[in-house]
């Protein structure tokens, strides 16, 4: 037997005295349901499983799963990590945490109905009225606003853990917009490829029905279109710690991933703003917090929601899961009387019991509360900023007068819970396997005939011993969760449905405004990117030959360009107007322009701006484009930002970042329809081209200069450019400058041309969808085609003509001047037609008291 | 007493507004101290979408949505009320003390109950029963912290000396608007909008809304129910000098729960307690439950903005 094999058995797991183990249980005897497989696990081998979660790292960073910190001031993801080992959960015990998941969901729903309803329960004085009215969650102008149907509460969430007897506890409920399924999926995707074999063996329930059901929950919930609703996901945006899972979700589901910013409400109907027009939308499944949704009736100064989102549910004109107002069930005050409106709602007692929970509104509960500090966690029923959960035993003897002075003056804001110990599971820790105190997040979502559980789950596991802390923020590892069935699961996938074979109609999904000017945009970064770093690559070469020969020529023409660079990355001062020493010595600030992020124009700053942009739609590319953006910037982060790193090496990452971006830029061109997407993204790309490509020339070839060092810029020009192997195959000549004008501006066959860059521009604004019938132009068709034929209509020959006295050629300044104004007036037209969604909102109440009295 | 208000809002622009959504609550409501006869929006550019609720609090609110391009917009609400001359029932008559108010305000509702019955049964000859007390359950409401009132000992202890042992709460409350009529110097120079109670209470100034706000977290921190109130004051020229038509302004008092009896009104500005010059437009817990016109508007660079506002005697 090979020495590694075995050698993470069973035998080798040392649980803790008196903590229960999910493997173990109590008797330390493995259970039946982990007995294979822990036996493959041991036939494996601690090198082999190390290898499985090597493998599973790369493959879920390549698929750019990500878990934003906050706080991170390098802007930087965090990679989200699994341990290869899953939870493993019997059918039996499986059955008991179902049935007490929906009947909670039920339960919760219904006071959710109820506390936005008839407010029964307040007014029988089953809930106190403090304890609701007085949580953050409570929002007054909801009330009387939930639609009417079956089901309000539609997705729903909780964290469970096993105290030490065994028993399955409610550590607490997400009811405001429950994260992690996406999460779970993709930890399921992974795992199957890691563990092929083992997961095949080991009959494990399959995660595709829960988003079956979930598709078929929010279509049902539409108020219109039940049919064939338009369903969209509301993010905050690329900066929340979840991001990566809205855009999985989006698109594993099919919907749009909208910010507010996305929808307006017109005529008390919510629309997405799209390229084509307003877009009815009929149900938000929203990752943006309740209060934040609407700036109208809502938190004012939120701008994440959509104004009039709250009067348009008001009318029943769309459905939002959760609903606005759900987290007033997220209340951890609520768990204290849970048991009591169980019996009243459901006439049944609670088959998942809450963690034992005090609510200090009550005299008897406060008492108790307030002489057992030392042994309770203490949580403030609000989750609002300077409100911390706070363990009783670990605060000195000052701050527990502080808080029990807190705690008296508004007792009905706090509550006090038992310190619950969690269960272990087996994880893999360096090369062992180890216990870890583990927590289950299970989604339930809302159904015709009621609620279905998710069968598995998110389990996340401390990372030290003893450690209770599992959360993603505090840099807990995640766990697949396999539920076992008694025989092999269906696949179901998601997109199949029996019974029907019909062709639908292909449907586009609409490209909104914002995602269009962030498509833009990426090319315009990526445009930017590839002309700085070509100029940088020439001019690093041509310093190393100024090094290597004495020739004045060669140092007049390397400061001609090391200004021309400064210019085109507008990078000022830079190499103008400062001292010569900067010219004779320009590697500090080359390498500066290369790797500092802090300024504007640089590389690095460029890329960074370019890979955010992309992260923010990250909905819009395939897995193989995002992997490109994501080696791009990593690599550049790692290689040229984090290492000491000189010139000589630069040129080396110069190359690999262009290779990078040719790779992209093939991949864009290969993968994406030519619908609205690309051609946003490819006009972003022709108008920097262009505007970048006019100022090279207006920085290097506009002055005159003697013969031999116009002929060594105008190289410069052709290789930065890329074109100097065209222009000898074309010319079969000495470099002249109206060769290289004629080659640069006005040949239509070039790729890099200008007139090649306008005549795509032209293509592309013309096949944008707009308004149109009325038979004239557009203001950008307009202008592209006075820039197309100004250019067309030049005569080289005139553009240089010149006084021999003159040092500049004025023609060809005023010519290429005059272009760029319109390339710039043509950008301000785009943008106020296509991302008209950038008008920022503002309130509009008073800020002076208006009273006189 | 019978008045016509006319409360106009202009909002102009420096650029186009391409969309505005807006939430008024400037139609009085209908309560045993006044009766609304009529109450119209004239608004323009006219609003594409319009619609009338009750809002939480039984206030009159107009969501109204103008979804063409503009760069001005006004607002006019015109409203016909009456005002009966009533003293808030058994107002200075009424004995009940604060700390009474206060433990009847912490009981829980079977408790309530309870209590009420006995209460109701002793105190049957001295008060008239007009309104049944399933009042206290809501007042609850108005004894928690809102976005704008947040309670705290710096607060309790300016209202401590109106809080004389067993002293009657009617009394209290009397004596803590005349305090704050005397401590506190008007002056609209000195707070915005978002001006914090606390900066309010250190430098002892303010104008209405800080003035009520202020009494509303005195009384809160003492375990006593109150509530904002937005409306009108009729001003009366000084003799000998015309009326000037929309001099007038929005003003706002507070209102204390007073079990079996009810609301009472006191203006801490005016040292008054509202009788039939006070016109009401809301109430909640505080202003931002009760702003007059709110709204978001899309584009339109930078706003500028002018209220008048014109309080009429009809008869």
């Amino acid at each position: 037997m090979n020495a590694s094999v075995n050698d993470i058995g069973v035998q080798f797991y040392a649980t803790q005295l008196g903590v229960y183990d999910e493997m173990l249980a109590k008797e330390h005897k493995v259970l039946p349901h982990w007995e294979r497989f822990m036996d493959a696990m041991g036939a494996m081998g601690s090198e082999q499983l190390e290898s499985c979660r090597r493998e599973a790292q790369r493959l879920l960073r390549e698929n750019g799963v990500t878990y934003n910190v906050y706080g991170d001031s390098q802007k930087l993801t965090r990679p989200w990590r699994l341990d290869p080992v899953p939870l493993l959960i019997s059918s039996d015990e499986w059955r008991l945490i179902e049935a007490g998941l929906q009947q909670r969901a039920e339960l919760l729903d219904l006071v959710l109905k109820d506390i936005y309803g008839k407010q029964q329960l307040l007014k029988k004085g089953l809930l106190p009225s403090e304890l609701v009215l007085a949580h953050d969650g409570f929002l007054h102008p909801c009330v009387g606003a939930l639609p009417h149907q079956q089901r309000h509460l539609i997705v729903y969430s909780a964290n469970l853990a096993r105290g030490h007897n065994g028993r399955m506890w409610v550590l607490d409920d997400r009811s405001q917009a429950p994260s992690g399924a996406g999460y779970a999926l993709e930890n399921r995707t992974v795992m199957t490829r890691v563990l092929p074999d083992i997961f095949r063996e080991t009959q494990v329930h399959r995660l595709s029905v829960f988003f079956k059901a979930l598709r078929k929950g929010l279509a049902d919930s539409a108020p219109h279109n039940k049919e064939d609703p338009r369903i969209v996901i509301l993010t905050p945006g690329s900066l929340n710690e979840t991001y990566f899972e809205h855009a999985y979700l989006s698109s594993y589901l099919g919907f749009s991933l909208v910010q507010g910013d996305d929808l307006t409400v017109r005529d008390g109907r919510v629309w997405l703003k799209s390229l084509d027009g307003l877009q009815p939308v009929d149900v938000i499944l929203r990752r943006v917090d309740d209060s934040f949704c609407d700036p109208l009736e809502l938190r004012s100064a939120s701008r994440l929601g959509v104004a009039g989102l709250l009067e348009a549910v008001r009318r029943n004109n769309v459905a939002i899961a959760n609903p606005l107002g759900s987290s007033v069930l997220e209340n951890p005050g609520l768990l204290a009387f849970l048991p009591r409106l169980s019996r009243y709602f459901l006439n049944q007692e609670l088959l998942l019991p809450s963690v034992a929970t005090w609510w200090c509104g009550q005299r008897r509960e406060r008492d108790f509360v307030l002489q057992n500090l030392d042994r309770l966690v203490i949580k403030p029923i609000n989750r609002s900023a300077g409100h911390h959960v706070l363990f009783g035993g670990a605060l000195s003897s000052k701050e527990k007068e502080r808080l029990r002075a807190a705690i008296i003056t508004k007792p009905h804001c706090y509550v006090g819970q038992e310190h619950v110990s969690f269960s272990t599971v087996p994880a893999l820790v360096d090369h062992h396997i180890e216990p870890r105190f583990a927590v289950l997040r299970n989604f339930v979502v809302a159904g015709g005939d009621g609620y279905q559980v998710m069968p598995g789950g998110l389990t996340r596991v401390a990372r030290q011993q003893d450690d209770f802390i599992v959360s993603n923020q505090a840099g807990g590892i995640s766990k697949d969760t396999w539920v076992l069935a008694d025989e092999p699961d269906r696949q179901v996938s998601l997109w199949l449905q029996t019974g029907r074979n019909v062709v639908l109609s292909p449907v586009t999904e609409p490209l909104t405004s914002r995602a269009a000017n962030n498509l833009f945009w990426v090319g315009r970064h990526l445009e930017r990117i590839k002309t700085s770093t070509r100029l940088l690559r020439t001019i690093v070469l041509k310093l190393t030959t100024t090094l290597e020969s004495d020739d004045p020529l060669n140092s007049q023409s390397l400061s001609v360009l090391l200004c021309a660079l400064t210019q085109v990355t507008g990078t000022y001062p830079g190499f103008i107007k400062s001292n010569a020493d900067v010219l004779k010595q320009p590697q500090h600030e080359l390498l500066d322009l290369a790797k500092n992020a802090q300024r504007a124009g640089t590389l690095t700053a460029n890329i960074q701006a370019f890979a955010q942009t992309a992260f923010s739609i990250r909905d819009a590319w395939s897995q193989d484009t995002w992997r490109c953006v994501d080696n791009i910037q990593r690599r550049w982060q790692q290689r040229v930002v984090n290492n000491e790193c000189d010139l000589e090496q630069l040129q080396k990452h110069l190359d690999d970042l262009m290779t990078g971006f040719v790779a992209f830029i093939g991949l864009t061109t290969e993968s994406m329809t030519r619908e609205a997407g690309w051609l946003m993204l490819d006009s972003g790309r022709r108008l920097e081209g262009s505007l970048a490509l006019v100022a090279l020339l207006r920085a290097t070839v506009v002055q005159r200069h003697e013969p031999a060092l116009q002929n060594q810029l105008l190289e410069a020009v052709l290789v930065s450019t890329d074109s100097l192997s065209i222009y000898r195959r074309r010319y079969r000549s000495f470099i002249q400058l109206p060769m290289v004008l004629e080659l640069l501006l006005q040949d239509e066959t070039h790729p890099r041309s200008l007139v090649y860059q306008l005549q795509q521009l032209s293509n592309h604004i013309g096949a944008l969808p707009r308004e149109r019938g009325n038979g004239r132009l557009s203001e950008e068709e307009r202008l592209i085609l006075r820039a197309y034929t100004d250019l067309r209509l030049l005569k080289v020959s005139e553009l240089i003509q010149a006084d021999d006295e003159a040092s500049v050629y004025s023609e060809l300044e005023s010519v290429l001047s005059a272009l760029t104004t319109l390339l710039w007036q043509l950008y301000e037209v785009l943008a106020q037609a296509y991302f008209s969604h950038s008008q920022m909102p503002q309130l509009m109440t008073p800020t002076q008291a208006e009273d006189e009295l | 007493m019978k008045y016509r208000i006319t409360h106009s809002t202009l909002y102009q622009y420096s650029q186009m507004v391409g969309l505005c959504q807006n939430e008024a609550r400037l139609q009085p409501r209908d309560f045993w101290r006044q009766q609304c006869q009529s109450s119209r929006f004239d608004i323009t550019p006219e609003p594409a979408d319009f619609q009338q609720r009750l809002d939480f609090f039984g206030n009159r609110v107009a969501y109204f949505a103008i979804q063409q391009a503009h760069q001005r917009l006004m607002v006019t609400a015109i409203s016909e009320v009456t005002v009966f001359p009533r003293q808030s029932r058994d107002h200075p008559t009424n004995l009940i003390t604060w700390e009474q108010v206060r433990d009847r305000l912490q009981g829980r509702p079977e408790q309530m109950q309870r209590q009420t019955q006995s209460q109701s049964q002793s105190q049957s000859q001295q008060q008239q029963q007009e309104c049944p007390d399933d009042g206290l359950q809501d007042a609850k409401l108005y004894l928690l912290d809102s976005p704008m009132v947040n309670t705290s000992n710096e607060l309790a202890d300016y209202a401590q000396p109106s809080f004389q042992p067993a002293r009657p709460l009617v009394q209290v409350v009397t004596d803590l608007m005349q305090r704050i009529h005397v401590d506190f110097t008007y002056d609209p120079s000195f707070t915005t909008i978002a001006t914090p109670l606390s900066d309010v209470l250190h430098f002892r100034r303010g104008v209405c809304q800080d003035f009520a706000h202020l009494a509303i977290a005195c009384l809160r921190s003492m375990g006593i129910a109150a509530r904002y109130v937005s409306g009108y004051v009729e001003t009366l020229p000084e003799p000998g000098k015309p009326r000037l038509v929309g001099a007038d302004a929005s003003h706002a008092w507070f209102e204390v729960y007073v079990p079996d009896t009810g609301w009472l009104d006191f203006d801490p500005t005016n040292n008054a307690l509202p009788f039939d010059q006070h016109i009401t437009l809301a109430w909640g817990r505080d202003y931002t439950d009760v702003t007059p016109l709110k709204g978001i508007a899309f584009g339109g660079g930078s706003h500028t903005l002018s209220v008048s506002v014109d309080v009429l005697r009809l008869e």
